[in-house]
């Protein structure tokens, strides 16, 4: 057993000794997730305010009064009556407004009632994310209005989904600062390893390595500790930052947090060892490294775009994404209190990632020095 | 006879269409300093790598003690020490960090790595470790750390690739010192270089081109092999060098090369030659000389034009 850890914990010491004393490697692994949360937490702000609005009331209701005054005190829409509808069609050609909301006659008896009422909302959909975006805070509202007017829980005017029923306050710091780990972790593991077997291969180090007794699962767990214990450290930075700077709740297990953190960086980790390890140059491995750590963690994982509006083979497609996994578990750790059971599915999703990249890292280090 | 510790049977190494070792075979035996001699990309290197089983030959087959190198490389591994030409050590580690990784990685203890860089940076004459990293060295002192560093697990066999290029004389002494005490020891050191004095002193030298054996055998064999008629140097009296090289080649009388102000001529038409010279006693006087590796090696890479 010895003479297995032993090699293991020398390659990491050796690459603890290179992390320590490489100012770059230490200064993106430090200072990138703090920029990150920095600019998505605060420069970029996902809510919009005063979308102008155009509204047709065509029931003069107590209930539709109640919706839009709703409407207008969210902050999010600047209400804008029209009393005809050629009215609304001059405006919307203006291009001027972004929305309109069309109260049906007879909104108000049928909420009373107890039946569906619907009112329509016509949304400007050349800006896919600003549409997004009031659909969600059209359905806030209408929630808010349902409370205010106190009707019977069996009708429920608009569409409203379970999913927004964590986020009523429709804050999208609580969404998006859960989910910056995803990018952080999957972003940044990723190039911090894809370098390491480079380097060895471009300075001709890995010649020496190869010469020894060294094995190659032994360079490859050496080489992911200390970049394991690096992120990891990352990992804990964002939550903290989360939980103090943004005072987001955090309903789930702490525990389930950190071995969904364990998994997808440890992946990650291994990815990047693979791709340094296919391309052994380190120019190479920087680029598959953003296309691959980058471009995935903000596409495919539902941090941009979310996952329910794919087509159905993006849908299938962002399941190849670990990113994907990892921020399903982060938003539903954060913002539910989902247990192992519900999260049985990506946590299974992540354990096969991890594995399947260690494996593949390994069994694709090459033992020659075969250009 | 000697044991037999590497068997080279016509070993190819191609990488694409570029034969780097184009069918060599030769045998070292146990104890012996091997020297590999050739310019830079004529594969020695090349052949180095597949000796140590970190390059997988195209063709041909590599024995060490016995054991085809491809199929036990991992047996074979803890018993050879290698020192590569191109990487040394790790530059923003110190001196023992050094030490100490290469020690563990051949299962040694902390404490056997410093005894043993002890004793031999103490015979190499290396005082003063410098505490700092290694990046702020001498290239002279790095080679020597590195060679220390690839002989720490005591192997039986020593690959060392160009060791001491760009080191001082007395770093070489030094060094030539250790070699020839391990081979003493009963350790095979097989060593690349471009110095010819260095080759004298190796027991038996391969001259290599373009992946190919020009020649193998002793020093002196080879240069009996190559001069059974010495090298003559004509020193001369005014300044006629360059007319004189001219023409010898054009008569092609033999081959000229200039060592300062002195021609070196190894002569194939003797009859001529020496007729020339009788008639030039004005211009030049002309005599005998021992041939040196350097000569062989000239004559050997000509012959193979």
């Amino acid at each position: 057993m010895k003479t297995i850890i032993r090699p293991i914990l020398s390659i990491a010491s050796k690459e603890t000794k290179h992390i320590r004393r490489d100012p770059f490697t230490l200064a993106v692994a430090l200072l990138l997730p703090l920029l990150f949360v920095w600019f998505f937490g605060f420069v970029i702000n996902l809510d919009y305010h005063n979308i102008p609005l155009l509204v047709r009331d065509n029931d003069q209701s107590r209930s539709s009064r109640e919706l839009l005054m709703q409407a207008g005190a969210a902050g999010y829409f600047d209400v804008v009556a029209v009393h005809s509808p050629a009215e609304a069609e001059k405006a919307l050609q203006k291009n001027s407004m972004k929305g309109l909301l069309i109260i049906p006659p007879g909104f108000h008896d049928n909420l009373t009632r107890g039946d569906v009422a619907r009112a329509q909302l016509l949304v400007d959909g050349s800006d896919n994310t600003l549409a997004a975006l009031m659909n969600m805070y059209m359905q806030g509202i209408s929630a808010a209005a349902q409370q205010a007017l106190a009707v019977p829980r069996a009708s429920e005017p608009n569409m409203i989904r379970t999913r927004y029923l964590f986020n009523p306050e429709l804050n999208s710091r609580w969404f998006i600062v859960p989910a910056l780990s995803t990018v952080i972790i999957g972003f940044l593991a990723i190039i911090l390893t894809a370098l390491t077997v480079a380097r060895e291969w471009e300075n001709g180090s890995m010649e020496l390595l190869l010469s020894t007794p060294v094995r190659p699962f032994e360079i490859v767990l050496g080489k992911l500790l200390p970049y394991f214990a690096l992120s990891f450290f990352d990992a804990l930075l964002v939550f903290a930052l989360a939980l103090i700077v943004f005072h987001i709740p955090f309903m789930g297990s702490f525990l389930l947090y950190l071995l969904a953190c364990t998994l997808f960086i440890i992946g990650s980790l291994a990815l990047g060892l693979l791709i340094s390890v296919l391309t052994r140059q380190q120019q190479a491995a920087i680029q598959f490294g953003f296309a691959i750590g980058l471009l995935p963690s903000f596409m495919f994982s539902g941090f941009i775009f979310p996952i329910e509006n794919m087509p159905l083979f993006f849908r299938w497609f962002t399941g190849l994404f670990p990113q994907r996994w990892f921020l399903s578990l982060s938003r539903s750790l954060f913002l539910t209190e989902a247990g192992f059971k519900e999260l049985a599915g990506p946590f299974a999703a992540l354990f096969i990632f991890m594995f399947v990249m260690v494996a593949l890292a390994v069994k694709k280090f090459k033992t020659d020095v075969e250009p | 006879m000697n044991k037999t510790i590497i068997r080279v049977e016509n070993l190819i190494i191609a990488f694409g269409n570029f034969r780097a070792v184009d069918g060599i075979s030769f045998e070292v035996s146990k104890g012996e300093i091997f020297g590999f001699l050739g310019a830079n990309g004529a594969g020695k290197t090349t052949t180095i790598r597949a000796l140590c089983g970190i390059l997988n030959p195209t063709s041909g087959r590599v024995f060490v003690n016995g054991k085809d190198v491809a199929a036990a490389t991992s047996v074979l591994k803890p018993h050879i020490g290698y020192m590569s030409q191109k990487f040394t050590l790790y530059p923003d580690l110190t001196v023992y960090e050094n030490m100490d990784l290469a020690g563990s990685l051949y299962g040694l203890d902390r404490e056997t790595v410093r005894r043993r860089s002890a004793e031999l940076f103490d015979f190499i004459g290396l005082k003063n470790i410098p505490k700092g990293p290694v990046k702020h060295l001498s290239g002279g002192v790095k080679q020597m750390i590195a060679l220390a560093s690839s002989i720490l697990h005591d192997p039986e066999l020593l690959f060392l690739d160009e060791p001491t290029a760009g080191t001082s004389p007395q770093t070489r002494t030094s060094f030539w010192n250790l070699i020839r005490q391990l081979a003493a020891k009963g350790k095979t050191v097989f060593v690349t270089t471009h110095y010819m004095d260095e080759a004298e002193y190796c027991g038996r030298i391969v001259l290599m081109q373009r992946g190919r054996i020009l020649a193998l055998g002793t020093p002196e064999e080879l240069k009996e092999r190559y001069f059974p008629v010495r090298p003559k140097e004509l020193t001369f009296c005014v300044h006629k060098q360059q007319e004189t090289a001219q023409k010898i080649k054009r008569e092609n009388w033999g081959l000229v090369s200039v060592f300062g102000s002195k021609l070196r001529v190894y002569v194939s038409n003797q009859t001529a030659f020496e007729n020339f010279c009788r008639n030039s006693r004005d211009i030049f006087t002309c005599h005998d000389v021992p041939p040196s590796l350097d000569d062989v090696f000239l004559k050997a890479i000509s012959g193979d034009k």
